[in-house]
Order: C-alpha cells, then structure tokens, then sequence
C-alpha cells in the first residue's frame, strides 16, 4: 500500500452512498485507517434529508459491518408491510391498498418472504451508520465542508473552483460562468477540469488520497466545479423535484392502532404503511395565481403526496417538480394544503409537528445525470450523480445510492492493489453500474420521467378515478349501467366541462398517455 | 351551488415550521447565499420567493416594493438556484459545522 498519500481513499459525504462505499471498502480488505469520511453536518446525519422509505435489501452485504442493523440503528423505525397508492382531487381519494404477508418476512408464503422496506429518518441511521464505522477504524470528520480538490501540478491557492463557476453570478442559465472560463488562464481551467484529482484542499490545507469519492447528495457543487457536470446541465429545473416534508409526532401506540400495525418483537421492528398519491388538489390554489401572475398562466403544479408511519412520528410531505410551479404558490401552502385534505387530515390529527425540512431530488436520472461519473483520482456515488427513479408506483433513490457505494468501492480495492488510479481503471466503476440494476432500471424505464411530467396525472386523471369509483361502488337510486358505459359518460361529463380537459382527454392524448403509461 | 371545498386558500406560517429546527447560524460575512438584490426589480415570475420552502425571499408576494433576501432562515435546499433566470444569486452549502441542523431527517 502506498504511504506517500495522507489516505488511500477519501469519501465526501457521510450519507446512504459514502457509508456504503466506507463499509464496502473495508470488506474489500482496506484498512480503516486509510479511509477517511469527511461530511459537512455536525454531528453526522444533522443536513441529511429523506421522503423516508429505504427500499430493497442492499443493507444486508454490509452486514458485519453494521450488524443486525435492522433492529440496532434507531433510524431504521419499522418495516413496510402495507402499501397505498392513489389519487387524490379536491372532492375524492382514490387509494389502492395492499397489505402482504410475504413482506412480514417470517416465512409461509406463496410470494418470497422477506421485508423489503424500512421507513428512516437519516438524521438517525446516518449518525448511526458512521458510529460503527468509526468503530472499526474508519476516520469520520464531521463538520467539515470541502469546497476545492486537490488537482496533481496545480497551486490550489492560484484558483478558486467557484471562480470558474463564477461566485457572483452562478444563476442566469451558466452564460457568466462560460465568460469566465473563457477568459481565466486556460491552463488552470484545463487542470480544473481534466487534472488528476489527488486529495482535498480543506482550510488550505491539503490532505491527498489516491482516489477521492463524491457522495455530496443532490444539489452537488463539486461536481459543478471540477467538470464532473455541465453548469447549464446543472441549472436546469427540469426534473429537480423540491420534497417538503414535516414529521409529525403522534406516539407509537396511536400509530399502531391508526394504521393497523404490528407493534414490534425481538426479532422484527414495529410494521407501517407507506402511501403515496398524485394530486389534484391545487385547482382553486392556481386558479388565483394565476388571475394574481399572468406570467405563468395555465401551468399546473405537478406534485405528489406521501404519508409514512415511523415508530412514533409520522413523515409527510409533497413532491414538487420545479419545472411546473407557476408563479403565485408558495411550495411550503401546498404541503399545508395537502395535509388539510380530507382523506389526509384524520391521519395525522392530534399530533404534533416536531420538524419541517426540505431537499432536492434529482428524480429524473438519466436525463440529469452528470456527463461523467469517473475523473482520473475521482469517481461520484448516489445522489450526487443523480441516481433515483420513479414511477408513482416505485420510489428508488437510497438504495440505488448504497449500490453505487457497493459498485465503486469494489472498483477502488482493485485499484488500490495495483496502484492504477486512472480513468481508465476507475472507469470499470462506470461499466459496473451501467451494467447493474440501477442504469438497467433507468434505461428501461426512460419514458416514465414524460409520463410523470404529463399534466394529466395531475388534473384530470386523479379526478377521473375518484369520479368513477365513487359511481361505481355508490348506491343513491339511479339506474345501474356498466362501467364502460359509465367511464364513457364521465369522460364525455369531463370534457365539456373546460377546454383545457377537453383536449386533455382527447383520443389521441389518451392513446399517448395509455402509450406511455404501459411502459411503468 | 352548494359550498366547494376549497382546499389551500390560506396562508401556512411557515416560520413556525422553521422554528422547530435547531440552526447554527453563521456570520453575516460568510452568508452562503448572496443575492443581488438590484438584479431582482424586474422580475416578473419571482420564482424564488414561490419556489424557496422556508420563506427567504419576500416580494411582492408580501407587498413589498424590494426584494428582501434573509440566508438564517435557509434549509439548505437548493431550489432558489435553480430558479433564478436573472443572474442575482450566487449559491453555496453554508461552512462546516454551520447552517441547518436536523434532528430527525
């Protein structure tokens, strides 16, 4: 092993991503010693925000790291063995419910037994994750925010990375920052941005690693700065989704009885519910800002809600995709306005609001992701290269990050052994993912992110649901008929109630959309 | 017509919100968000203020003739980078071991 660096590898962030990619280093047969985590929270955890589902078992490989992680971290509140998913318009909820045996994980199914998901709040699996990980060795620094990497030949003090980001106009679509870069000493730009990444700088000092692991989340500046990811490319609202989120403290019990759970043993945590909804709910909301801001008239807000139950706080939210908000809603009213909708008030009443957060998601992963993912000395993890998908129906996001720390960690022990740290041994990092389920997922589901983008999953497709199943199931002495007759009277109803549903309920929409939706 | 239901026709404090998370709130000089409040005047679409969840930005949407900018409030999110058209802001995390401190995440 090489002693001439400071750390063989240096991971920034101590989220999903970077502790995976500590743990998976270690289990590679990398010393402790010779890892260092550095994260900008204090203590670690306090800047990591979630919706708060972490799905599939990628946990369980890590396992003699974080031992029985399942029942130990305090983050990790209850196992998901009920799911809702639906619709929600002003007068309607349209909800599917399922609730699985096999999800129980204890054996006796027909489907496989096993609990796949786990509601958490980062704050506290994070701290966790990082406790044992400083356990066997592993330096955390927490509180710490590095703005500049190390580049081999080059004076770290002759630039500043956000220079070439331009620091006083880094909004405005990356015009200043191209200005910038054209007429900075290009020998710089040229280190900047193809140099061999060997360290960080951290209060002017330099501490160097062999390779250097970008874990920073959404909203990744590093990336920005050392060319990882086009500034334009960067800046785009399209598919940033905003999640506003509170937790709401409701007790465990009310919660068990609420939401029909289990309540807990020695062997499973407590059970829950996961519920997400896409929603209409926000007509009379932009009807006013609209007549209030002309300037974004007739865009709809596209938002989604979810609901979920920890041990004795309940995590609620909405989705916000940026590119759809129009002038005149505050983002923060909408997720007052979904908590007051009827299906959703009952839930969390009487409890209390004992956090508000909010973060980026970059949902829509390969149209987002950053143009490279490996530098020579440097590759990027979970988030921060933008891996997480959607469908409505599947939310992936935590444990595409913990793969991709699996992924490049495996790749960093190789290159460790053999003391190549260049792109081109890095880059088997890059083939790894592309060929595991993560970009499999991603490339095969790329017409979800139109799909979701769509207005009509927004305004009248929730609507519709609600409507019909109401007629469907209701009993108020009209003459029955069947529900192709009824959902053709509906639609026929709907379209001549205004223009905008008129078209959007067209044949030829609805082909496109049926086009599309097939493909989830 | 019967009474709709009208749902979000009304103003959220969202300070309240903002007042359950614990901050460490850094000095005036290394502010991580700077805004260039001139730029902001002909602004039509203000989507920051829209955008930001912890009320940052204030303008119009207060009645205010100025765009008025506060970082200490900042959750750390990002949106208001994105959404600025105009050139007016420039965006960073705050230094480490400042800013927003979640206890639950």
């Amino acid at each position: 092993m090489s002693e001439d660096v400071d750390f063989d590898v240096i991971i920034i962030g101590c989220g999903m991503a970077g502790m995976a990619c500590a743990a998976q280093l270690l289990k590679e047969g990398v010393e402790g010693d010779r890892i260092l985590v550095v994260d900008r929270g204090e203590p670690i955890g306090a800047k990591n925000l979630s919706g708060g589902i972490l799905w599939g078992r990628e946990l369980d490989e890590l396992d003699d790291i974080f031992p029985n992680w399942e029942m130990e971290n305090p983050g990790i509140e209850r196992y998901i063995n009920h799911k809702k998913i639906g619709f929600l318009s002003s007068e309607d909820a349209f909800i599917m419910e399922g609730k699985f045996a096999s999800w129980d994980g204890i054996g006796g199914t027909e489907e496989p037994s096993m609990r796949t998901g786990w509601s958490v709040l980062r704050a506290k699996t994070d701290s966790w994750f990082a406790e044992k990980l400083e356990e066997v060795g592993v330096f955390i620094m927490p509180g710490i925010k590095i703005d500049q990497l190390h580049i081999d030949g080059l004076d770290h003090t002759s630039y500043s990375a956000r220079d070439l980001t331009s620091p006083a106009e880094d909004s405005g679509r990356g015009a200043a920052q191209k200005w910038r870069i054209d007429n900075a000493d290009q020998e710089i730009v040229n280190a900047v941005r193809e140099g061999k990444i060997c360290g960080i700088v951290q209060d002017g000092e330099i501490m160097t690693s062999n390779v250097v692991v970008i874990a920073e989340g959404s909203n990744s500046i590093l990336t920005r700065s050392y060319a990882f990811d086009t500034m334009l490319h960067a800046q785009s609202r399209h598919g940033i989704i905003l999640g506003v989120k509170e937790v709401i403290h409701l007790g465990e019990d009310v919660i068990n009885s609420r939401f029909g759970c289990f309540s807990g043993d020695e062997e499973r945590p407590p059970s829950g519910m996961a519920m997400e909804a896409a929603l209409a709910i926000y007509d009379d909301m932009a009807e006013k800002a609209w007549e209030e801001y002309p300037v974004t008239a007739g865009q709809v807000p596209r938002a989604g809600g979810w609901l979920y139950t920890n041990r004795d706080t309940l995590s609620i939210g909405v989705v916000i995709q940026l590119d759809s908000l129009p002038s005149g809603i505050h983002t923060y009213d909408m997720l007052e306005a979904y908590k007051s909708h009827p299906a959703i008030a009952p839930l969390i009443s009487g409890g209390e609001t004992v956090e508000y957060g909010a973060h980026l998601v970059p949902e829509y992963g390969l149209d987002r992701m950053p143009s490279r993912l490996v530098r020579d000395g440097a590759v990027v993890i979970g988030d921060a290269a933008g891996l997480v998908y959607s469908n409505g129906a599947v939310i992936q996001g935590q444990n595409y990050s913990i793969h991709s720390g699996k992924l490049a960690a495996k790749v960093i022990a190789k290159c460790i052994e053999s003391g190549d740290f260049s792109k081109k041994s890095l880059g088997q990092y890059k083939k790894d993912l592309d060929q595991s389920y993560v970009m499999r997922d991603l490339r095969r589901f790329k017409t979800t992110a139109k799909f979701l983008a769509d207005d009509a999953n927004y305004t009248w497709v929730p609507k519709f649901m609600g409507k019909m199943f109401n007629r469907v199931v209701r009993e108020i002495g009209e003459e029955k008929i069947t529900v192709e007759k009824q959902a053709l009277r509906l639609r026929k109803e709907m379209r001549r109630k205004d223009k905008k549903t008129k078209k959007g309920m067209g044949l030829l929409n609805l082909i496109r959309l049926g086009m599309m939706g097939r493909k989830l | 017509m019967s009474e709709k239901t009208k749902i979000g026709l009304f103003e959220y404090d969202v300070k309240n919100g903002l007042g359950l998370i614990a901050y460490n709130v850094d000095e005036h000089e290394h502010a991580h968000i700077i805004v260039d409040t001139k730029k902001c005047g002909d602004c039509d679409s203000m989507m920051c203020v829209w955008g930001c969840p912890a009320q940052c930005y204030m303008f119009r949407d207060v009645g205010l003739e100025e765009m008025k900018f506060q970082y200490e409030d900042c959750v750390e999110c990002g949106t208001c980078f994105l959404m600025c058209t105009d050139g007016a802001l420039s965006w960073n995390h705050p230094r480490g071991g400042f800013g927003i401190t979640y206890a639950y995440g």
